[in-house]
């Protein structure tokens, strides 16, 4: 038990409610999407697909809210929320149908705005080709299928779901954990906000609102806010705050609180911006303008054997479909 | 300069990874558990993507290229393989296939009763036009 | 000559040799030629212990004028803490008579295997084993130290085991190895405490250490460590109370009953006792144990013998009963200086003696049994002396030899040293009374000695003739493989007693190994007076053994009808003699039933407590996978679903840390 899952840590443990409610936000968004997701999912006896859908609305609103960039809209934001808004939505569709063509159809939907999200990721080629790939050619293959095989009409099975509620209760942790693990990796803001309290602190007592109880002298406890600082701002003058903080230092805290406050604002870590946290945007290299030539010059240059062994990988696939496809001898073809 | 952080084509990513994984679960058409898992992939791809974009590196997207590649000899063999498993049970329910179960368990069974399905609709009667045809001896299809 | 130390070691090793050789190449190459290995080892040690009985006595001489015994220390066995035990030979006079002994019978017995095993499936078995009881026998011998000793001893009862056991699918053949593998055992756990006891009194290992410091023990832990060592003695001796393994060890090849329990193995306790004389030349109270039960089973065993009907049984009785007389002498051998080295010397000759005739005797046997189709029980055959001209010559001479008639056969002479070195304790100390008992006790044993060996010679070769159907037609007397070892023996066996006995050849050539060196000065030194023979006691062991020989004509000669008449008159004694006076019936219920049930609780315990626990442990993974087994419902999509939580409550649990 003590390997990974001690929970009563006292030095840097949390508890499952102080987590919760540490982030309650993000679990609210996704706690209105499950159960927009639960009631929306096919079931013999299902209620009006029209609460699940306002809840599943309002659930991506709010995460399009939480999301939104503070200082104004550009054309590209607006992109985005149209792209990721059409993913999303497909994909609830997808899940939702019962009719699996309707379904698939909701698939194509999905691919398409993802490849609309590649292309403001600048990423031309891969659009196209998952355009062609995948909407193309996978998803009208398989419509076939589903058409040859259904000529009967619907069947019970795509009417029902299998265990919907764990399912979705399964997905909607994953999604709320994975949430607060980018959260807490790229959002900056908290720190900001902390910062910018001890910078203004007047006394002592708000520094120890924010940051807790220093310690008693000998005690080797560190500031507990040092390491997310340290990976937000790498390189930053973060390490100046823990001896003043240690040794109760007031004004050495808010002078060095309002020094990686400034080295913030000189370096442009805006929340909104394109720049990994920490990373000088100046600094940072662009990918190439010319896109094909350069994946063509990537994959022929460092990733040539992957290459061979992808064309491998696709020969023997369709030589095994082929076999898996035609049966015993006698029994395909037919 | 793109004004959308990472962090939010990282979470579109993440739903759309999550969804994919539940409709993986839920749905029962083999047809669909294949495309969910498609969903996945494209999720994954999303997060390649936007990685290569803010980091500057085109490894994202060779990775993604190779993501498609695989998903295409995925779907090849998927495909074959749903298609003998359509030859054995006339049907793409996945959940006829449990015969690894343990072996003193009772088969699964959906026990919930479908509604009944809506009365065909009332289509109009055409009156007849013209004289009877001949009967024509009965052709057996060649094909 | 070549220093004795540079071919010492080849004594041994020329058997172990031929074991290995036999072992290897026998089964598969060799096959009826499988006894070469075995011969060339046995009779190159033979050559060899007669050089080192010619070198001992030109060896080195000390300020005493005592020879110096030759040490070989090879190799470093082990070491731990300041023990060090080494792999070390020791050649001396004690070493070199039991030496020539061994290997000469030996190799005569080997010789005599070769007809007498002919045509046996197991035939390169026996000749391995033999040749590995060789080496273990002749290493015995040789040890300097109680480890090296001890190694050998255990090798020997190994042996012993194998070859009992020989024909091991004979129930009784196996049950009789076993039986006598567990009573050695038990003698030989007194050894071990024995050897341990000293070791913690001297912190040394070595002979000449050990023996060296008797002096200086404490007469309570000298006499107890003598007791342990006498316990050792007593089982592979086949003394009373222990004795009971040996009559059945029978069970074996005639020539392994010659070779291994009369002439060699079997008197491993004699050399042991003969070897620690010094320890217990001062502990009179353990020499007076050795005495009384040397002399208790010398009178037993010579009881029992009167009445068994089975020849190889008569004789390894009265080899019991010679074995105690070995004893009695040892454990005469108190009071002074001169009567230790005067006992062991008696007790070494009856051992070299009884070897030879003891020996011939057994082959004897098996010659007869060889003729008679295996069938040794003398009640079924008879008057054999026209038909076996050879087995019947030789087979007198040594029924006379262990008979003691008296003036040329070997038996009179060591016997009668044996009665005269107890006559000499009776003459003096605190147990004087004891031992003049003892010494008619031997006298009238003496008597039944000479009465059961010719009723047993009588009863075979004499009568009108009988043979039993698995004869065949045309009895055979022994081939001359067979033969002239016999012939040998014979020669030896009458011979050795009056070459070496009254010439003080023998006692001359041993008696300086005690004498001088290594008995202790506590005891005081010998009054002067040398090897004087005792007449007046030689006259009356004369005539009881003629009178016995006399007696056993009468009875089974001339009027056979007495025989019954006889039984009837002894009554009660007569059926206790036939039946061992029950001993074994004793052990069986004292010992043997209750160590049985012993094991039938445990076994009932591991079956049903322990068996049981296990099988409660190997219930706990099958209630588990009860438990478990409704998950496995053959849904693929719920085998993903339990994945997917897997995954999401690992990856939550990683952030709540």
């Amino acid at each position: 038990m003590a390997l990974f899952l001690d929970l009563t840590d006292p030095t840097r443990g949390e508890t499952l409610l102080t987590f919760v409610r540490a982030h309650w936000p993000i679990w609210a968004i996704v706690g209105l999407g499950f159960v927009g997701l639960y009631t929306l999912l096919p079931a013999p006896r299902r209620s009006a697909p029209i609460w699940g859908g306002l809840l599943t609305a309002a659930a991506i609103l709010l995460a399009g809210v939480w999301l939104m960039p503070r200082d104004g809209a550009w054309p590209e934001s607006v992109l985005f929320y149209a792209f990721s808004l059409l993913a999303v939505a497909g994909g609830i569709l997808m899940l939702s149908q019962k009719n699996p063509v309707h379904a698939a159809l909701a698939f194509a939907l999905v691919v398409l705005s993802t490849c609309g999200l590649f292309l403001l990721l600048a990423a031309p080629f891969l659009m196209a080709a998952t355009i062609i790939i995948y909407a193309g050619a996978i998803v009208v293959t398989f419509l076939f299928v589903i058409m040859l095989a259904q000529q009967a009409g619907l069947t019970s099975a795509d009417a029902r779901a299998r265990e919907p509620f764990l399912a979705s209760l399964t997905g909607f942790v994953l999604l709320g954990t994975l949430w607060i693990v980018i959260d807490r990796t790229y959002n900056v803001a908290p720190l900001l906000r902390q910062l910018d309290q001890v910078a203004q602190a007047a006394s002592w007592g708000e520094v120890e609102q924010v940051w807790g109880t220093a310690p008693a002298k000998g005690n080797d406890k560190t500031l507990p806010a040092l390491e997310p600082l340290r990976r937000a701002f790498p390189g930053g003058p973060v390490d100046v705050l823990e001896p003043a903080w240690s040794r109760k230092d007031l004004p050495a805290l808010k002078r060095s609180a309002q020094a990686l406050l400034d080295y913030h604002q000189e370096h442009g870590h805006r929340r909104g911006t394109i720049a990994v946290p920490g990373h000088d945007a100046a600094k940072r290299p662009e990918l190439p303008a010319e896109n094909v030539a350069g994946l063509g010059r990537s994959l022929f240059t460092h990733h040539l054997v992957a290459v061979e062994l992808a064309g491998v990988l696709l020969l023997v696939a369709t030589i095994g479909a082929i076999v898996i496809a035609a049966g015993r001898r006698g029994e395909g073809l037919r | 300069m793109s004004p959308v952080n990472l962090e939010s084509y990282l979470l579109v990513g993440a739903a759309l990874f999550v969804l994919g994984m539940v409709g993986f679960l839920t749905r029962r058409n083999m047809i669909l558990i294949f495309l969910s898992a498609e969903m996945m992939l494209q999720g994954v791809a999303l997060n390649l993507v936007a990685f290569a974009r803010y980091h500057g590196d085109l490894g994202g997207q060779v990775l993604t290229l190779f993501i498609v590649t695989v998903a295409a000899c995925e779907a090849a063999v998927a495909l074959a393989l749903i298609l003998m498993l359509y030859r054995r049970r006339k049907s793409l329910d996945v959940s006829l296939w449990q015969e690894l179960r343990e072996p003193n368990l009772e088969p699964v069974v959906d026990d919930e009763p479908l509604p009944a399905p809506p009365p065909p609709p009332e289509l109009p009667h055409l009156p007849v036009a013209g004289p009877k045809p001949e009967e024509q001896p009965h052709e057996t299809s060649h094909v | 000559m070549f220093d004795v130390c540079s071919y010492l070691w080849l004594i041994p090793a020329l058997p172990l040799l031929g074991c290995i050789a036999t072992a290897a190449l026998g089964p598969r190459w060799l096959r009826g030629q499988s006894h070469w290995p075995c011969i060339l080892g046995a009779v190159g040690a033979c050559v060899l212990s007669v050089l080192t009985l010619i070198a001992v006595p030109q060896g080195a001489v000390n300020a005493d004028g005592a020879p110096v015994p030759y040490l070989c220390s090879y190799y470093e066995w082990f070491r731990a803490g300041d023990v060090d035990v080494s792999f070390a030979l020791r050649a001396d006079g004690l070493t070199a008579v039991m030496l020539v002994t061994v290997t000469f019978i030996g190799s005569l017995i080997v010789i005599y295997s070769v007809g007498y095993m002919h045509g046996d499936p197991g035939y390169p078995r026996y000749f391995a084993v033999v040749s590995l009881f060789l080496f273990s026998m002749t290493g015995l011998v040789l040890a300097n130290n109680f480890i090296v000793l001890y190694a050998f001893w255990e090798g020997v009862g190994l042996c012993s085991y194998l070859l009992i056991g020989y024909w091991f699918s004979r129930p009784s053949a196996a049950a009789a190895a076993r039986k006598a593998f567990l009573v050695t055992r038990l003698g030989d756990i007194g050894l071990f405490l024995g050897i341990l006891v000293l070791w913690t009194e001297t912190n040394s290992l070595d002979f000449d250490v050990v023996l060296g410091q008797a002096h200086t023990l404490s007469a309570e832990i000298l006499t107890i460590a003598c007791l342990l060592l006498f316990a050792g003695a007593v089982g592979k001796s086949a003394q009373f109370p222990l004795h009971v393994w040996l009559p059945d060890a029978m069970e074996g090849p005639s020539p392994v009953s010659a070779l291994i329990h009369a002439a060699t193995m079997v008197t491993a306790g004699v050399y042991l006792v003969a070897r620690c004389m010094p320890l217990f030349g001062q502990a009179p109270d353990a020499q007076l144990v050795v005495a009384v039960i040397g002399g208790f089973t010398a009178l037993l065993a010579a009881l029992i013998a009167l009445t068994q009907t089975d020849l190889k049984r008569v004789l390894a009785y009265s080899t019991i009963s010679q074995l105690g007389y070995m004893f009695l002498a040892l454990g005469s051998g108190v009071e002074h200086h001169r009567l230790a080295a005067l006992a062991a010397t008696a007790a070494i000759f009856h051992l070299v003696t009884h070897a030879f005739f003891k020996a011939l005797l057994f082959l004897g046997a098996g010659s007869v049994m060889h003729a008679m189709g295996d069938v040794i029980d003398m009640r079924r055959f008879g008057g054999l002396r026209k038909l076996l001209p050879v087995t019947h010559w030789t087979f007198l001479c040594g029924a006379a030899a262990l008979a003691g008639f008296p003036v040329i056969f070997s038996g009179f002479w060591s016997k009668d040293e044996i009665l005269a070195v107890t006559w000499e304790a009776s003459r003096g100390g605190p147990h004087a009374v004891i031992y003049f008992v003892l010494l008619v006790t031997a006298l009238g044993t003496a008597g039944l000695t000479a009465f059961y060996t010719f009723r047993a010679y009588f009863m075979t070769f004499w009568g009108e003739q009988r043979l039993p159907e698995e004869a065949g037609h045309h009895p055979h007397d022994a081939a001359p493989v067979m033969g002239v070892p016999l012939m040998i023996l014979a020669a030896g066996a009458v011979l050795a007693g009056i070459v070496l006995g009254p010439t003080g050849l023998f006692g001359g050539f041993l008696e300086h190994y005690w004498s001088r060196s290594e008995l202790p000065t506590r005891l005081q030194a010998a009054e002067a007076g040398g090897h004087a023979l005792n007449v007046p006691l030689m006259l009356i062991s004369a005539a009881v053994a003629l009178g016995g020989i006399g007696l056993a004509y009468v009875l089974y000669v001339r009027t056979p009808a007495l025989v019954g008449t006889a039984a009837r008159m002894l009554g009660g004694l007569y059926g206790w003699s036939r039946n061992k006076f029950y001993l074994d019936e004793l052990f069986e219920a004292l010992f043997v039933r209750p160590f049985a049930g012993l094991a039938r609780l445990c076994k009932t315990l591991d079956q049903y407590l322990v068996d049981g626990l296990v099988d409660l442990i190997g219930q706990v993974p099958a209630f588990v996978g009860y438990v478990m087994r409704p998950f496995q419902n053959g849904l693929v999509q719920f085998y993903a679903l339990l994945m997917a939580l897997g995954v999401a409550g690992f990856l939550l649990a990683t952030m709540l840390r």
